[in-house]
């Protein structure tokens, strides 16, 4: 049980955090979809601290049992640093972790992370809301 | 009646000395403007405390608390942006594209006043009789304005432009030329032009925040000037940290990908 068992699923689009208004460097709406919510859990194999976004990668076992290896985009490090998160303390390589997010449009094993639960239960955010930097619901101008 | 009138009138007088009470002083009698800000939120209190909810770096903590408002996308309730007819469509062409021609995601500075706006990204603000020094954590930008001061003769066309300021009574005024057309001013696919002017005006309310109303006038893609509100609260604690945007940015190497591999992504 050490990999946890894999949950991936669709939720329903009522839970999904999408719509808030928010800003971080650059479009998350271009790459991933905010109608694909996906929830994973799986042991955190790499964590990439980097700007503009960090990244890290989860193995997952998938409904046959087989491990995929899934890579996820957030927040850079200052922002991190700025939310709680404790590098080498609140998440590191070996943990199993719940995170939730959003799919890659381009179907592959990438997500845009939003919540993730880390050991001990404590909930942070490790991504900004989907569609981030994409121009949110109304454009800036009205065309005639 | 009249009495109530006088009452609420005392009442509110006093309200307003209290508020202006709180507002810090500089020696020269001047609000002071120094210290950490945040950009785009109302809320007052350290940086977890305001940015518990569903916003920009929240922690998850309060998922009702209000979200932190940013420089990409329209808030509710601000009319549309006055640009001429041929540069209105540009710009939904921006927003139809969700922003992937954003100069930030190539790491170009932020400009004005999106960099002032955006709330994901702590400014410092340090002043002086004769200048104020803007630092903003977000792609490493500066800005020192001198007041009193006019404009050089000799400006380079810039990311952030040329500030000079004076101050009326209580308010900093910051007067901006000299930029570049490279940044988009608040929303995607708000372009500008090298004739861009912009007009700030700086009012430290309250011990907590400073009220922050910034004009844009730009005669080659505007109709007319474009008014923006905003409001920048205090964060005490926060530390100016290291963002080095170019380490690692993936992005556009992906965006090119979804085109070259035909993923849908546009709006309709």
């Amino acid at each position: 049980m050490k990999h946890a068992i894999a949950f991936v699923g669709l939720i329903a689009a009522a839970l999904c955090l999408s719509g808030s208004s928010t800003s971080a460097h650059h479009s998350f709406g271009a790459e991933y979809d905010a109608n694909k919510p996906i929830t994973l859990t799986g042991v955190v194999t790499n964590i990439v601290r980097t700007n503009p976004h960090s990244h890290f990668s989860l193995d997952v076992k998938d409904a046959q049992g087989k491990v995929v290896n899934w890579k996820l985009e957030g927040y850079p490090p200052a922002v991190l640093f700025r939310t709680g998160w404790k590098k080498d303390v609140t998440m590191k390589p070996g943990d199993t972790i719940t995170v939730f997010g959003w799919r890659a449009r381009d179907g592959g094993n990438w997500a845009h992370s939003r919540e993730i639960t880390v050991p001990g239960g404590q909930k942070l955010f490790f991504g900004p809301p989907a569609g981030t930097g994409d121009g949110g619901n109304t454009p800036a101008v009205e065309v005639k | 009646m009249r009495a109530g009138f006088a009452t609420l009138s005392v009442l509110l007088l006093a309200a307003t000395a209290s508020a202006q009470s709180t507002v810090p002083r500089a020696a020269d009698g001047k609000p002071d403007l120094t210290g950490v800000w945040q950009g785009g939120s109302t809320q007052a209190g350290n940086w977890e405390e305001a940015n518990g909810g569903t916003g920009v770096g929240g922690t998850g903590r309060n998922p009702s608390a209000p979200v932190v408002l940013s420089s990409n996308d329209r808030p509710a309730g601000r009319a549309g942006a006055p640009y001429q007819d041929w540069a209105a469509k540009k710009v939904l062409e921006a927003f139809n594209r969700r922003g992937i021609d954003d100069p930030a995601a190539q790491c170009l500075p932020g400009g004005i006043p999106r960099s002032v706006i955006l709330g994901l990204f702590p400014q410092q603000f340090v002043q002086t009789p004769t200048q104020i020094v803007i630092l903003y954590e977000y792609m490493h930008t500066f800005r020192v304005i001198p007041i009193n001061a006019k404009h050089p003769d000799d400006v380079i066309p810039s990311y952030m432009g040329n500030s000079v300021a004076r101050w009326d009574g209580d308010t900093l005024v910051v007067d901006v030329t000299g930029f570049n057309d490279k940044t988009w001013l608040s929303g995607t696919g708000t372009f500008h032009s090298d004739a861009l002017h912009i007009t700030e005006r700086y009012t430290r309310v309250s011990r907590d925040r400073i009220n922050y109303e910034v004009t844009m006038e730009d005669p080659k893609v505007l109709t007319g000037p474009w008014r923006i509100e905003s409001s920048l609260m205090l964060r005490e604690g926060t530390r100016l940290q290291e963002y080095i945007c170019a380490e690692n940015n993936l992005d556009p190497a992906r965006y090119e990908q979804l085109l070259k591999n035909g993923v849908k992504f546009t709006r309709e």
